[in-house]
């Protein structure tokens, strides 16, 4: 009898975790979902709301506006994180959940610069701000809430599950597009349809509410609070105090810096590079990256699971040094397999084609070349040459606007997209190393009166300072390599040194002064 | 290992500060050469936001490491 109470006991438990795992997780994967979907459609979005004139000028606004997102993250942290210890986990998170959907589907909303002028940047920006508010307050919430709810030598693998969230937000936010863009084709989706992804979310971001709504509080803050013991000054406490303040530097110097960079090289650069530096064709790009995740994504379970028995200072060192040593390697044969002048080219197979249209006052040349390799790699460029019909207005044209806008598109080969598809896989698994024990990690090194406030801030630098620039600074490093404006970079692997450099550096401080020790929470 | 920890304290300090000249005088070097939209653009996120939070963490990190508060360590 007493054995089917203890029994009865234990099942309820495992449900009730299950379900503030489930809750938990489906919420912050929606706010990850709408983060990325601005990222992935940033070149579509930079011709919609951004002037024309210059392209670059157009995709770097984009970044910066990209990289806004990322900055202002730390300011949702402390002031989510704030309010999350003041007035409790489950509404706060509640809140960014709010402002994350509704600020997403307002982008889907806002008419093109075309139509509304620079308004149409300005609140573009205005809302990505919002997102990345928003988003500042949502990790630190969803992470404290579970490890709170957690059993003692299970944290490492409860918390896992929100560590998934992130990379799954990804995979279907390039899903989605993926689906929409072939559906509706890619003059519509180039046109409007990038809008659906964003008004989308709308109805996933309602779902999420109505599950999130039908949650309790915290067990461990509740008693806190019950008791009196919430702090008064959750600020002041986590950063003025040294005891904290120490913990706060060196979980950014020592953790959760390395862990950014690494994150966003295995998934957004590798994503970057593949589209850019090795020109591969927009769809099986995505998929490359698309099927790596998916892959890699049960990763973070496994070593969530593994820090609860081992610790989680050795997996996420680990993660960062084999990073460290091994990204040039696999950028040198990523961008060799996809590299045309390493491959005999059948030259039977080459297909010219030009066509000339006269659309209103200009005249505009489309050649077209299609050339087949023995491998099986198909490449397509497209040239567009466009230029006003009336001679002297072409003569009087500056030479940049006559500039043509070169296209091109390789497609491999099936073993060579396998290849490709391990290659980014190696990388998905370095970042559930670095990044499947950081949220048992963090939770465990802050008191619980000040945990939501003290773990997001270092997170949010670590993840959406360091990790979120490395396109932008990794973009810059490839062009100081460029011997000449428009030729090709010297050394188109350059851009790896950001995050090499900052995930030694992080091995290095973490190494020394971390603790392989698990903690015990608090509720002090 | 307390000793290696206070002597790296000195190394983290030193990288942070010695990051701020270094990145404003390239930054001043390349928007001479180049002062395009796209150079202030970067360069103005480089220092105003990543250059204060690598040197001011660095630096404080540092000067922690070196006075020994991380002679335990951190759990």
């Amino acid at each position: 009898m007493a054995q089917n109470v203890t029994n009865v006991a234990q099942t309820e438990e495992v449900t009730s975790t299950r379900r503030v795992i489930a809750a938990s997780s489906v919420g912050t994967l929606i706010e990850w979902y709408d983060f990325y979907i601005f990222g992935t459609l940033a070149k579509i979005i930079s011709e919609q709301f951004f002037p024309k004139d210059n392209p670059t000028a157009a995709l770097l606004a984009t970044l910066a506006t990209f990289a806004a997102g990322f900055v202002i993250r730390p300011f949702g942290a402390l002031f989510f994180g704030r309010l999350g210890d003041l007035i409790g986990r489950k509404y706060t998170f509640l809140v960014t959940l709010v402002i994350m959907g509704g600020s997403t589907f307002a982008i889907g909303l806002v008419p093109g610069f075309k139509v509304i002028g620079f308004a149409a940047p300005a609140i573009v920006f205005a809302l990505r701000l919002l997102q990345g508010l928003a988003l500042g307050g949502e990790y630190g919430g969803a992470a404290t809430y579970v490890a709170e709810h957690s059993p003692e030598g299970k944290r490492g693998f409860w918390t896992s599950f929100i560590q998934t969230t992130a990379t799954l937000g990804l995979f279907l936010a390039l899903g989605v597009i993926l689906i929409v863009r072939q559906t509706l084709g890619i003059e519509v989706f180039n046109d409007w349809g990038w809008r659906i992804p964003f008004i989308l979310s709308v109805f996933l971001v309602g779902i999420s509410i109505f599950i999130r709504m039908k949650m309790s509080e915290s067990p461990l803050f509740a008693k806190m609070k019950k008791e009196g013991k919430t702090s008064a000054n959750p600020l002041a406490e986590s950063f003025q105090k040294k005891d904290n303040l120490k913990m706060v530097l060196v979980a950014l110097l020592g953790a959760t810096a390395g862990q950014g960079v690494v994150w966003y090289t295995g998934q957004f650069y590798a994503l970057s590079f593949l589209q850019n530096a090795c020109n591969i064709e927009f769809v099986q790009s995505n998929m490359i990256i698309s099927i790596a995740l998916l892959i890699g994504t049960p990763f973070f379970i496994v070593f969530g699971s593994l820090s609860d028995k081992i610790g989680r200072k050795w997996i996420m060192m680990l993660g960062m040094l084999v990073a460290v040593i091994a990204y040039r390697p696999i950028y040198t044969v990523m961008y060799s397999e996809a590299n045309l002048k390493l491959k005999e080219e059948i030259v039977e197979k080459t297909e010219k084609k030009e066509k000339f249209e006269v659309k209103g006052a200009d005249s505009l040349i489309t050649a077209v070349t299609t050339k087949e390799f023995t491998d099986g790699t198909k490449y397509k460029e497209t040239v567009k040459k466009k230029f006003p019909v009336d001679p002297e207005k072409k003569a009087a044209m500056p030479k940049d606007k006559l500039k043509p806008e070169t296209k091109k598109e390789v497609t491999l080969p099936q073993d060579l997209f396998y290849k490709m598809i391990g290659l980014v896989l190696i990388q998905v698994i370095f970042v559930t190393m670095v990044y499947g024990p950081i949220a048992a990690f963090l939770v465990e090194i802050f008191p619980t009166r000040i945990r939501y406030t003290s773990m997001s801030l270092p997170y949010h630098i670590g993840n959406g300072v360091f990790g979120g620039l490395v396109p932008l600074i990794s973009t810059r490093l490839v062009e100081f390599t460029r011997p000449a404006p428009g030729a090709p970079p010297a050394d188109p692997l350059f851009g790896l040194w950001y995050p090499i450099i900052i995930a030694a550096i992080c091995f290095v401080i973490g190494t020394l002064y971390i603790s392989n020790k698990t903690n015990n929470l608090d509720t002090e | 290992m307390s000793v290696i920890k206070r002597i790296f304290g000195l190394v983290w300090a030193a990288m942070g500060l010695g990051i701020i000249p270094l990145v404003i005088m390239r930054a001043m070097q390349e928007i001479a050469e180049k002062p395009t939209e796209e150079n202030w653009i970067f360069w103005s996120i480089v220092i105003v936001v990543l250059m204060p939070i690598i040197s001011f963490s660095l630096i404080t990190f540092g000067i922690f490491a070196l006075k020994g508060e991380y002679n335990t360590l951190a759990n």
